[in-house]
């Protein structure tokens, strides 16, 4: 946050004194003119073939050395805004990373096939969000054929369709359809679709209030074990009617984020229903790397100053480990507590008579003869004993 | 906040660079005007200067004076509005990236901003447009940048080269800062094609009129070139049959495109490749890529996992894998972690689970279990417990 603010503060001074130069160019410019206009005027009025008298000579020479002094201001003021406007782009070169690629290879993702790969995991990442006129234009210009990746998604992006434009009606013929196999995933889909219903007929005012209080004794009813506190909100804005529920405390629930939360949640549940992976993998993935790229570039940076770079090749494993939360773990992944190693195929782990694993590796390492003492309990054991295990 | 002082560099020095640009243009109209004013101003003294002059004249002259001025303001208020409008772009950026949060909704907008940087990049401009007019996205993407070189492109391609030219004539000063030869290789193609239309006398002009003033270092070059006048179209000789090559078109695209890139202080790689390049890696495991031979790679598959996937797959496979020196172990039917809370538990089978979800298992089917890898049948109290450092 401190790098936009440390940024905006620069582009503030700069707006300020383009608008204070604006207004200051326009009124000097504005008297200059006037002056010269009421000059003209004293010179219209004299008969004609009068010559200039002295004095008005004198007043008209300084008339002009006035309007050459402000002018010629005018650009010098002009021009000393530059050190300001430089100071805005000295202050982006400070406070980003302008070198953001230096931990990446560009040969990756650039040969022909690739880009075909990638541009099909885009096409598939938009009739997945339901953009399909999107994903249809990319299809187009990357010559590529995507027919095949429509299929499942056909069904959910009309139903998101009609969502975009408030119609809840499909969505909710749907969710009541599936309405078991929803429940089992614990979604609260129905729910939101029946909320948002109500909420529309909130908003219309005192004069829908009987039909927003029978909508929600016929359908909100149900919800009441898992959604009570919901519920008890809805119900409360109904004291907002006549003073309009926007200055209420319950404004939030009247912004239109929430449709666009609808459309999230019912893409989501409609997609762990079809066993499809719920979120996007290509969202996945770029998530994954703005949390990796900043301490990536860190260690590079790091690396650098104590020249070892060389080291990291960018080519086995990532120098450091990069926690991208709980949700982004797909994987076992099992380090031997020995050798402080990923278990591979020539080393899986083992897991020993008294329960302890370590990797094959350090299993040969401790071992003499038929005698293996366990690294974290008294138990002595025979080795062969030990069992690969798969996490 | 780390990820954007990481990744937004280009959102914010594009509009950067057009302020900048948008203000040595207004500097130019304003120096210009102002020079006409004073030397109006200067035509007033001088006629005041001379003996019994015409009160007429000098109202006609003053006349004159009023006009520039009335021009010098009307550019100054105009050229410092498009400085003023320039600025606020830098400043909506700004706003937009100070609403950074980890919420879904500004991480989608995000990878949309990407990925209409990496369409642009790619020449892919109506889906970019498309998608830029979808997400709300025209003021934070650089369209407009990408736009202008569109046209060049297209010219290029079509074989013209007076708007690459006239680009360049645009950028003259930043250009030559940054040593480009774009100028002097369309010199050289527009030379080349004369030759290929067998107007050689008119090549002989043209060279004298631009090939004369170039810098050293691109001797060699002119000198191929005067060269190719003795060849015939057909030569099979290095290096005048490159010069005569087709493709010489494609890489002047190729060129134009890196230059218009530094011309705006843009990366040669795109952030959303980067950013792609880095997750893929923080979340590869050695597990979806086990050999075939070893049969446990496609019982690990995860289907929420990215690398899983098959298109994925191909593309993280010659990055690195990412570090791990300590084990994250999850349960493989629930997804949950495996601790002490959840103690990994391993079946006759050696396959290991979650103490939850076996235990789930258990009381739904009588004490038996069903390994889901195998489909083998166990009974729960066979389930030994492993203990991991």
């Amino acid at each position: 946050m401190e790098a936009c603010i440390a940024v905006e503060r620069e582009v503030d001074k700069v707006l300020n004194k383009f608008s204070s130069i604006k207004d200051h160019a326009s009124q000097t410019l504005q008297d200059v003119t006037s002056l010269i206009d009421s000059l003209k005027k004293i010179l219209d009025e004299c008969p004609e073939n009068h010559e200039m008298t002295p004095n008005q000579v004198t007043i008209v020479n300084q008339a002009m050395a006035k309007a050459k002094e402000t002018v010629g201001r005018l650009a010098t003021e002009h021009r000393e805004l530059h050190s300001t406007v430089s100071k805005v782009g000295k202050a982006i070169d400070r406070n980003f990373v302008s070198d953001f690629a230096s931990t990446s290879r560009e040969d990756v993702f650039s040969s022909p096939d690739k880009v075909m790969l990638l541009n099909r995991i885009i096409c598939q990442h938009f009739y997945r969000q339901g953009s399909l006129d999107i994903a249809d234009q990319l299809a187009e210009e990357a010559g590529l054929d995507c027919e095949s990746g429509k299929e499942p998604f056909a069904e959910l992006n009309e139903i998101l369709e009609s969502l975009k434009q408030k119609n809840l009606d499909p969505a909710l013929e749907w969710a009541q359809k599936h309405r078991t196999a929803l429940e089992k995933q614990n979604s609260s889909l129905e729910f939101k679709l029946h909320q948002l219903r109500f909420i529309g007929l909130i908003e219309k005012g005192t004069r829908c209030q009987n039909a927003a209080i029978a909508y929600a004794r016929a359908h909100l009813s149900k919800f009441v074990h898992t959604h009570e506190k919901d519920i008890q909100m809805l119900m409360g804005m109904l004291l907002y009617l006549a003073t309009g529920v926007s200055r209420s405390p319950y404004a939030h629930l009247v912004q239109p984020s929430l449709w666009a939360d609808i459309l999230d949640t019912f893409t989501k549940d409609a997609c762990t229903l079809l066993g499809l992976s719920v979120e996007s993998p290509l969202s996945i993935c770029i998530n994954a790397g703005s949390i990796a790229l900043p301490a990536l570039l860190n260690i590079k940076q790091v690396m650098q100053q104590r020249q070892v770079s060389g080291i990291w090749n960018g080519k086995d494993e990532l120098p450091i480990e990069i926690d991208v939360g709980d949700e982004k773990r797909f994987h076992s992944i099992f380090a031997c507590p020995i050798l402080k190693q990923q278990s591979t195929d020539n080393n899986p782990p083992m897991r020993l008579v008294c329960g302890h694993v370590i990797s094959r590796d350090a299993l040969n390492k401790l071992a003499q003869a038929n005698k293996l003492k366990c690294p974290y309990c008294p138990q002595e054991q025979n080795p062969a004993d030990a069992r690969i295990i798969h996490f | 906040m780390a990820d954007i002082k990481a990744l937004e560099h280009p959102t914010l020095k594009v509009p950067y660079e057009i302020l900048n640009k948008k203000f040595r243009a207004a500097q130019k109209q304003l120096d210009r005007e102002v020079s006409h004013v004073q030397s109006a101003a200067l035509e007033v003294e001088r006629g005041l200067g001379t003996e019994r002059c015409s009160a007429a004249d000098i109202n006609k002259l003053l006349g004159g004076m009023v006009e520039k001025l009335q021009v010098l303001k009307r550019k100054a208020e105009e050229s410092i509005c498009e400085e003023l409008q320039a600025g606020y772009v830098c400043k909506r950026r700004l706003e937009h990236l100070k609403e950074h949060t980890s919420q879904s909704q500004w991480c989608r907008k995000r990878l949309d901003r990407m990925l209409v940087e990496y369409f642009l990049r790619r020449g892919y401009y109506a889906a970019a447009q498309k998608l830029a007019q979808s997400s709300g996205l025209e003021d934070l993407t650089n369209i407009d940048v990408f736009l202008v070189s569109k046209e060049v492109e297209r010219s290029l391609m079509s074989r013209e080269t007076s708007k690459c030219l006239a680009w360049c004539h645009d950028n003259r000063s930043k250009l030559r800062k940054l040593h480009s030869t774009m100028e002097f290789n369309l010199r050289i193609q527009e030379f080349v094609e004369l030759v290929k239309a067998d107007r050689r006398l008119e090549a002989v002009k043209h060279a004298r009129k631009y090939f004369s003033t170039f810098e050293e270092g691109q001797l060699i070059s002119i000198q191929h070139c005067m060269a190719l006048l003795a060849f015939p179209v057909t030569t099979e000789l290095s290096p005048y049959k490159e010069l005569l090559e087709e493709e010489r078109w494609g890489r002047l695209v190729e060129q134009f495109r890196q230059e218009n890139y530094k011309l705006f202080q843009l990366a040669t790689q795109s952030v959303f490749t980067v950013a792609l390049q880095a997750g893929l890696s923080a979340l590869k495991t050695p597990y979806p890529f086990k050999t075939s031979e070893s049969n446990f790679g496609s019982e690990s598959k995860n289907k929420s996992c990215p690398v899983c996937q098959d298109w994925f797959n191909i593309l993280a496979e010659p990055l690195p894998f990412a570090h791990c020196s300590h084990s994250r172990l999850i349960c493989h039917i629930s997804g949950l972690p495996l601790n002490e809370h959840n103690q990994p538990m391993v079946l006759p089978n050696s396959r290991v689970y979650g103490q939850q979800s076996l235990q789930a298992m258990a009381d739904e089917n009588y004490g038996n279990v069903v390994c889901p890898r195998t489909q083998e049948v166990y009974s729960y109290s066979k389930a030994e417990k492993v203990y991991v450092m």
